[in-house]
């Protein structure tokens, strides 16, 4: 991999990770798009993917750093006093049911689908699968708004992240298994889940980055390691994964402020036509 | 609430073993430590230990 395939890549990871497009799936197909001579079964290009989503982790991390010191705070208290007793205590339980049994499916299914990371047609056909996901949230969605009021108006019928059931957040958390298969969205699955629970768009959006935020480092932390024991180039891929970072950053300002009244059709539409035309293109 | 107890004894040993490599189901290397594996046994067991907290003999609860 070349020094700006490198930080290419890392521009790709960072500005489509917290989109609901599936930054793996582009990870996956664009390299083979462009007639890239690395190969993306080479042992060191997992990790390298998942170095590039410590970057995307780490501006999570700043961005959200105050409601993940309430969160940490209020998942001892509430661990230790065995009860429940404030928004954020609810919070840390909510993303505690929806992570485990996401990191737990995601152990027993990793192999047999890092398999399919190698193949881009896999990834595109994915892609048209998300995109239909995410248009078909919002035809459900639409059906339980009110019409004739302003799309503020109708956001406002919802719910908060701290407000949703423990059943939904279960549900939201283990359809984060299925963003192992490249070209599904793990920000798009899980907004879906919440829009499903009630939640609205710009709360399904923090819910979401908030869940993503400890897989995502957990999975970097264990996966890292084994860049060190092959001859990549470390500098290199660490200046990526700054790129990265950086790129997710500015993304989720960006997002935070387009469901303020945005909808996910835009980006559904996307993956629908990216996937059919890179099916096209990969024949 | 005991029984949660005793499943996090049990996701502890398991994630221990993993790291010893003592064990290797749903693994595809053996001989090595799995400590993905351990990584989330581990906290399984933490949060088995947390739904045993919340099962606690009480009076009442509030936002539960």
């Amino acid at each position: 991999m070349t020094a700006w395939q490198a930080i290419f890549m890392g521009l790709l990871q960072g500005a489509t990770e917290l989109f609901p497009v599936s930054s793996l799936g582009h990870a996956v197909i664009l390299p083979a798009l462009l007639h890239w001579s690395y190969r993306q079964s080479d042992p060191t290009f997992v990790p390298f993917l998942t170095l590039l989503h410590l970057g995307t982790a780490g501006a999570l991390l700043i961005l959200y750093g105050r409601d993940w010191a309430g969160i940490i705070r209020g998942f001892f208290r509430a661990a230790l006093r065995g009860r429940i007793a404030a928004p954020e205590e609810r919070l840390a339980m909510l993303l505690l049911v929806a992570t485990v049994p996401a990191g737990a499916v995601g152990l027993l299914l990793e192999a047999p689908l890092k398999q399919l990371f190698a193949t881009p047609r896999a990834a595109a056909a994915f892609l048209v699968v998300n995109g239909l996901i995410l248009l078909g949230a919002e035809v459900l969605r639409r059906r339980s708004e009110r019409s004739g009021v302003s799309r503020q108006e109708q956001e406002e019928q919802f719910k908060v992240a701290e407000q949703i059931s423990f059943r939904a957040a279960a549900i939201t958390g283990a359809a984060q298994a299925l963003a192992l298969l490249p070209g599904i969205s793990r920000s798009g699955v899980t907004m879906t889940g919440g829009l499903l629970a009630g939640l609205r768009h710009q709360e399904a959006a923090r819910f979401s980055f908030l869940l993503a935020t400890p897989v995502i480092t957990g999975a970097g932390v264990l996966e890292v390691p084994q860049l060190f024991h092959s001859a990549a180039p470390l500098g290199l891929y660490a200046a990526a994964a700054v790129v990265a970072g950086v790129a997710a950053y500015l993304s989720a300002r960006f997002l935070i402020r387009y469901f303020r009244s945005g909808r996910l059709d835009p980006y559904g539409w996307y993956c629908l036509a990216a996937g059919i035309v890179a099916l096209l293109l990969l024949r | 609430m005991l029984a949660l107890v005793a499943l996090a004894v049990v996701f502890a040993v398991l994630a221990v073993l993993y790291l010893l490599a003592v064990i290797n189901f749903f693994s595809t290397t053996t001989g090595s430590p799995h400590v993905k594996h351990a990584a989330v046994l581990g906290v399984l067991a933490i949060a088995s230990l947390v739904g045993a907290s919340f099962l606690r003999p009480r009076a009442s609860s509030s936002l539960n």
